[in-house]
């Protein structure tokens, strides 16, 4: 058969339209998989959605570190197409002059400028060709110092470094999501319902048993202290002894490399303030009365050869009065009545020696040697406050149990987290660790420590109108190197509780090497300086109607309040050198000038007419129920609240309930409630 | 109807189709476009909300309005003696 030319060029071309029907179908069909994957590869963009880290807030709702997006500001020198605007630009929001000349040279590929910015702020500069924003997420950080050191920071990385941030990172981290973009060209990647996503999931939501209110007032108190007296540094605690809250948390150091909350990992020898324990032990065993007398000898006293001494020299003294004047002769008797390991059974029964269990990733266990590490001297050291070392908050801890009837609570610092969905998924219980003493016990030891500020060592935290207990301890200071004393150091506290009938709090007080030494002239004036701004704030940091002072006639404490202590410094807790020491160390050191400020003038009475309710009804007490707003226009709900003495946040979208905590929660007035802005 | 014609109305049908799929996947790409500033807008806009509040927190702290109160305006803290809670009165009071 002949074919002919143009036969010849069909067959071909028919060979060839086969060949690329059979490559295509190969494609296609055979290697359908493999060409999807490098398509999909070509056209689309994987890209990570960092979770938000969860929020940090105080008790009554208050943001303490929360997280935002940022923008970082890259520029591709050779996109530009006005340098000049463009420099005008930069210099606008702050780019130095050395940055703005870099961006503009055109013999650079990419300039990576410094600094963070608000993507409003930089909206001008964003809209130019050749700018390239990244978006970064900052965790702001608490606004003040003691707080940063409690609740940590996050690197620039996003890693929790140390506190709370790192404690409860799992909580607080989230978990990162995924999305796929489609490569648009130059109009960069854009998202495609049809392309897979996997939403991060915001970290949760961590409510704490801090009480901003009072965080300041105890941090300016410490402060105000530290400049004043000279300190080296000082700790506050704050504490609910209802169920062991930590309501405030102050640390300061002048040391700058001391950045975390010192309260809770610098163990310290607590001197006289540990005197209670051991005088609780006694009563609650049957070994010792109130009103039975002991000889002091003059204020010297020699045992087992070593002398001690009493700043309040008295030929007898009571057993209340013991505790009253901080006398270290009367304590060392009495607690020869107790046994070694019953002495060791008693401090490590108030938790000494053994981390709280606080949410803190390097809290102290502090120090209590077991009964065998003894030497001949401990057991007499142990009743003073030294060879032993406590943190700030084990001591208040352990004064909690006093003041509640005698359980040692653990501490809570988290009192829910909550999630994305803003449900609870953790609410801090009260938690009994064990019974410290019986509630007799715990009710008389209250009225003793009462006697130490209204007549003892403490007068200085005296107030007029409310009745406040404590003790106040002096302790010689341990050297850095951790060999012997310091010569002239001593460190200064105060424990108190408020009210001393029915405490709501118990305020810790720390000062270390303060000018004036005695924790009863330096440490408890900064008691008293918290407790009056507690009590002036209106914010919820005291339970009002568990403060039942005098009837408002209060009595002329003017005297108690300042002259007593500035004339001299009275009664003092006893200092002892702990081991070999010969008299009484704290001698010749000068009397304190009291932490006080100057106070306004005595202003003529107001009348109020009490005959129309403030409040609204129903109102339990100072507890409130918020009402129901579901349905309501946001304006409508938001005064709603408002008029039952709420304060409301407006939140973003909410799908779940209509506001947080739900309608019909008992609150404190002024609490924060959260109301979703658009429902 | 025939030959050229049947090829002319294939080619327009295609042409039309083709023209559709084009339309429909620019509107979609301008849509998501604008999705994608409108979710920056939104994030910018929260940042911004969220620097703000921050500010106002920081602002009416109690840490900082107790010195700028104190200096400027001389006021102070009030002991605890004058500050005077004042009793609620009882369901009847004032009938």
């Amino acid at each position: 058969m002949r074919v002919s030319r143009t036969q010849g060029v069909h067959l071909v071309l028919v060979g060839f339209a086969l060949a690329l029907i059979a490559r295509s179908g190969w494609v296609q069909l055979r290697q359908r998989a493999r060409w999807q994957a490098e398509a999909r590869d070509q056209q689309t963009v994987e890209r990570a959605m960092p979770a938000v880290r969860g929020r940090i807030l105080d008790a009554s709702g208050v943001v303490l570190v929360d997280s935002r997006e940022l923008v970082r500001i890259d520029v591709a020198p050779t996109e530009i197409r006005d340098r000049a605007a463009l420099a005008a630009a930069l210099r606008r929001v702050g780019v130095l002059d050395a940055f703005v000349q870099r961006a503009t040279d055109l013999g650079r590929k990419w300039v990576e400028l410094p600094g963070q910015h608000l993507a409003t702020d930089v909206a001008d500069l964003l809209a130019m060709r050749g700018v390239h924003p990244r978006r970064v997420i900052e965790r702001v950080p608490p606004a003040t110092a003691g707080l940063r050191n409690l609740l940590g920071v996050v690197d620039r990385e996003g890693r929790a470094v140390g506190g709370v941030e790192a404690a409860l990172d799992g909580a607080l981290r989230g978990r990162d999501g995924r999305t796929v973009l489609v490569r648009a060209g130059r109009n960069g990647a854009l998202t495609s319902p049809e392309e897979r996503v996997e939403p991060p999931v915001p970290g949760r939501t961590v409510v704490l048993t801090l009480h901003q209110g009072l965080q300041d007032i105890a941090e300016r108190a410490l402060a105000d202290a530290i400049a004043a007296l000279g300190a080296r540094g000082g700790d506050v605690v704050v504490l609910d002894p209802r169920d062991g809250a930590i309501r405030a948390l102050a640390s300061r150091r002048a040391r700058p490399d001391a950045t975390g909350a010192t309260a809770l990992t610098e163990p310290y020898e607590p001197g006289s303030t540990l005197k209670p324990f051991v005088a609780a032990a006694l009563l609650d065993r049957g070994l010792a009365r109130v009103e039975e007398s002991i000889p002091t000898y003059n204020g010297r006293f020699t045992l087992n050869g070593r002398t001690i001494a009493d700043v309040h020299e008295a030929p007898s003294l009571t057993f209340a009065e013991v505790m009253q004047y901080s006398s270290n002769i009367g304590i060392v008797q009495f607690a020869q009545r107790l046994s070694p390991r019953d002495q060791y059974g008693v401090l490590r029964d108030a938790g000494f020696g053994m981390v709280t269990g606080v949410p803190y990733p390097s809290e102290s266990p502090g120090r209590l040697r077991p009964v065998p590490e003894w030497s001949l001297q401990s057991p007499a050291s142990l009743a003073m406050g030294y060879e032993i070392a406590v943190t700030p908050l084990q001591l208040a801890l352990a004064y909690g149990a006093i003041a509640n009837g005698g359980e040692l609570l653990e501490p809570q610092l988290v009192r829910e987290i909550r999630d994305a969905e803003d449900r609870v998924t953790f609410r801090a219980s009260r938690r009994v660790v064990r019974r410290l003493m019986s509630e007799a016990t715990a009710r008389t030891m209250r009225g003793l420590l009462r006697d130490v500020v209204e007549g003892g060592t403490a007068t200085a935290a005296d107030l007029a109108v409310y009745s406040l207990g404590g003790k106040s301890g002096t302790a010689r200071r341990t050297r850095d190197d951790g060999r012997g004393y310091e010569a002239g150091a001593y460190t200064a506290s105060f424990v108190g509780l408020f009210p001393a009938e029915e405490p709501q709090l118990v305020i810790l007080v720390k000062l270390d090497d303060p000018k004036g030494a005695y924790g009863g002239v330096t440490a408890a004036p900064v008691t008293k300086a918290v407790l009056a701004a507690a009590i002036a704030a209106r914010d919820g940091a005291l339970d009002p109607s568990g403060l039942r002072g005098p009837p408002p006639t209060p009595r002329p404490a003017g005297e108690a309040e300042a002259g007593k202590v500035a004339a001299s410094p009275g009664p003092v807790d006893g200092v002892v050198a702990p081991s070999g020491a010969t008299g009484p160390v704290g001698a010749g050191v000068p009397p304190a000038a009291p932490v006080r400020r100057s106070e306004p003038p005595e202003r003529p009475p107001v009348t109020f007419d009490l005959a129309r309710p403030s409040r609204p009804e129903g109102v339990v007490d100072s507890l409130r129920a918020v009402p129901d707003v579901t349905g309501l226009p946001t304006r409508a709900a938001v005064r709603v609240l408002h008029a039952a003495g709420f304060r409301v946040v407006l939140v973003g979208v909410g799908a779940g309930p209509s506001t947080s905590p739900a309608a019909g929660t008992l609150l404190p007035g002024g609490a924060l409630v959260r109301l979703p802005s658009a429902r | 109807m025939r030959g050229r014609s049947l090829v002319l109305l294939g080619l327009l049908a295609f042409v039309v189709v083709a023209a559709g799929v084009i339309w429909r996947r620019s509107v979609g790409v301008a849509q998501a476009r604008t999705l994608r500033e409108l979710r920056e807008t939104r994030g910018s806009l929260a940042a911004t909300e969220a620097a703000l509040e921050g500010a106002i927190r920081d602002a009416s702290s109690r840490a900082r309005l107790a010195r700028t109160v104190e200096e400027r305006l001389g006021m102070r803290i009030p002991p605890e003696s004058l500050v005077i809670r004042l009793p609620r009165p009882t369901p009847d009071a004032g009938r």
